[in-house]
């Protein structure tokens, strides 16, 4: 058994008297009326679609924040004023941003298409909502960044380097371990925060599952159904980030430091 | 006097590319105007909402009585993992059709899109007041609820005046960025044509093609109002400050 298959495992087990709930309410529903089972049924597969939008443009959002934050992390840290001023203002100004707004400013202030080489490359709306999304990913990184960093006391440098390690290795052994400790619930956190938010993709068009569900509620036209199908989304969220945010919390306390 | 330092800045604003022309037009200003001001009564009624419920939430978690924390800690759960643009369409779309039903018809049904969406992200942000504040009331010292039980304090009294206080000090960082989530996620109420300001500036930007323009407003506007919210939740902070008590 790995190590990191540990907390995973524990997740699962807190998680699954929930996961039974949902299933058994579900099941209960179902047999009360076979006709809204088999609709739902019908679209699920449209509604799954949608889904994996939403997983695709949380996955790629945070790649890119994660690029993003980490340098401007460092940057925060720098000594000097001219490189540190500008990571600072771009933290507080998109850290304060509805992501939202930031979305619908992606999605309006780039082209629909770009040159690249003379080619017309097709610059879609899921794209734009990436980098709306990637954006205020990047502040929030670059705060979890620099505390992770700011969390190592300074005389652990000294204490390695009398101990004969250079800094290289000091960085490696010492430092990153534990800032990577530091760093990771939050950075979970945030991915968790980062999904939600793929939802408001939906009002600028983007097919995901919240659309899915808009879709399918108009072209069923029932209430049972409309009602139905927002409850699977509530619940396909759920069952997305309940599990990962149990996972932090397990985690928080297990790096808590002692 | 206005007029003239409006023109000034319009004039210089178009040497940089930027198109603020349609501060010119009266009906688009009032529009705008009055959407900021949504945006802010949106803000001063869901806070005090949030931080009730939060208090409520918080003290039924630790109430110690299952039939009592355990719906409250599912609600929590819930809410905490689950969209809240889609918790308001829920709301709107599920909720609000059963109402206008149960009350017959729309037309009777007093709950207005502007009431969905200040219950929905209060709520919502309720569910992580209640989770500071659960963390800050488990954090107060066992003796000293053990001394108040002693002096013949109820449980209610003990949370009145010995743990909620201390938890509310303890807590109120969390509480203050939660605060300004809850003002960011207002902008979801132009998904159910509730006229706030990001409402408004669609409507603005479809007919000007000034995005740019608008969004650095906004920005700006969001960043006032955080930053007024944090400059309070510093002064609560020092208010509320005992000395010799830890953080």
């Amino acid at each position: 058994m790995s190590a990191a298959a540990l907390p995973a495992r524990g997740a699962l087990r807190a998680a699954w008297p929930w996961l039974a709930l949902a299933a058994g309410s579900g099941l209960f529903w179902s047999f009360l009326d076979a006709r809204l089972t088999r609709d739902l049924l019908d679209w699920l597969p449209y509604l799954a679609s949608g889904f994996v939008m939403n997983v695709l443009i949380s996955v790629l959002a945070m790649a890119l924040g994660t690029l993003g934050g980490v340098v401007l992390g460092a940057m925060e840290l720098s000594n000097a004023r001219v490189v540190r001023a500008p990571a600072v203002a771009y933290v507080q100004l998109f850290r304060n941003a509805p992501h939202l707004v930031l979305i619908f400013a992606t999605t309006y202030i780039f082209p629909f298409e770009i040159v690249v080489a003379g080619s017309y490359l097709p610059f879609p709306d899921w794209l734009k909502a990436v980098l709306g999304l990637a954006v205020p990913a990047c502040a929030y990184v670059a705060e979890i960044v620099r505390g992770a960093i700011l969390s190592v006391p300074t005389s652990q440098w000294d204490a390695a380097r009398g101990s004969g390690l250079s800094r290289g290795q000091t960085l490696r052994w010492i430092i990153l371990p534990q800032c990577l400790r530091r760093a990771l619930p939050p950075w979970m956190n945030l991915y968790a925060s980062i999904t939600m938010s793929t939802a408001l993709a939906s009002l600028v068009g983007v097919h995901e599952l919240l659309h899915a569900a808009t879709d399918a509620s108009t072209a069923v036209r029932r209430d049972d159904f409309t009602i139905a199908v927002y409850l699977t989304v509530l619940a396909a969220f759920f069952l997305f980030c309940f599990p990962i945010s149990r996972l932090t919390r397990r985690l928080e306390r297990r790096f808590a430091p002692r | 006097m206005i007029d003239e330092a409006l023109q000034r800045f319009i004039a210089l604003a178009g040497r940089v590319g930027l198109h603020y022309d349609f501060l010119l037009s009266g009906s688009e200003v009032r529009q705008w105007a009055a959407g900021m001001g949504t945006t802010l009564l949106l803000v001063v009624l869901a806070i005090p909402l949030s931080l009730a419920a939060g208090i409520a939430f918080a003290a039924a978690l630790t109430s110690g009585r299952p039939w009592l924390a355990l719906p409250v800690r599912a609600y929590v759960e819930l809410t905490r993992n689950t969209p809240t643009l889609v918790q308001l369409m829920f709301a709107f779309f599920a909720l609000n059709m059963l109402l206008s039903r149960a009350l017959g018809g729309a037309a009777h049904n007093p709950f207005t899109p502007f009431f969905w969406v200040v219950a929905v992200t209060g709520l919502h942000i309720a569910a992580f007041h209640a989770e500071a504040l659960r963390g800050g009331i488990e954090a107060v010292p066992a003796p000293l609820v053990e001394a108040a039980q002693a002096t013949g304090f109820s449980a209610f009294e003990i949370l009145r005046f010995v743990t909620l206080p201390l938890a509310l000090r303890t807590a109120l960082p969390a509480l203050m960025n939660n605060l300004v989530n809850l003002v960011k996620l207002t902008t979801i109420g132009s998904a159910i044509a509730v006229g706030e300001v990001t409402y408004a500036s669609i409507m603005i930007w479809t007919q000007r093609d000034n995005v740019l323009e608008l969004m650095i407003v906004i920005l700006l506007f969001f960043g006032l109002i955080n930053l007024t919210v944090s400059r309070i939740g510093h002064f609560v902070e020092r208010r509320l400050a005992i000395p010799g008590y830890g953080v």
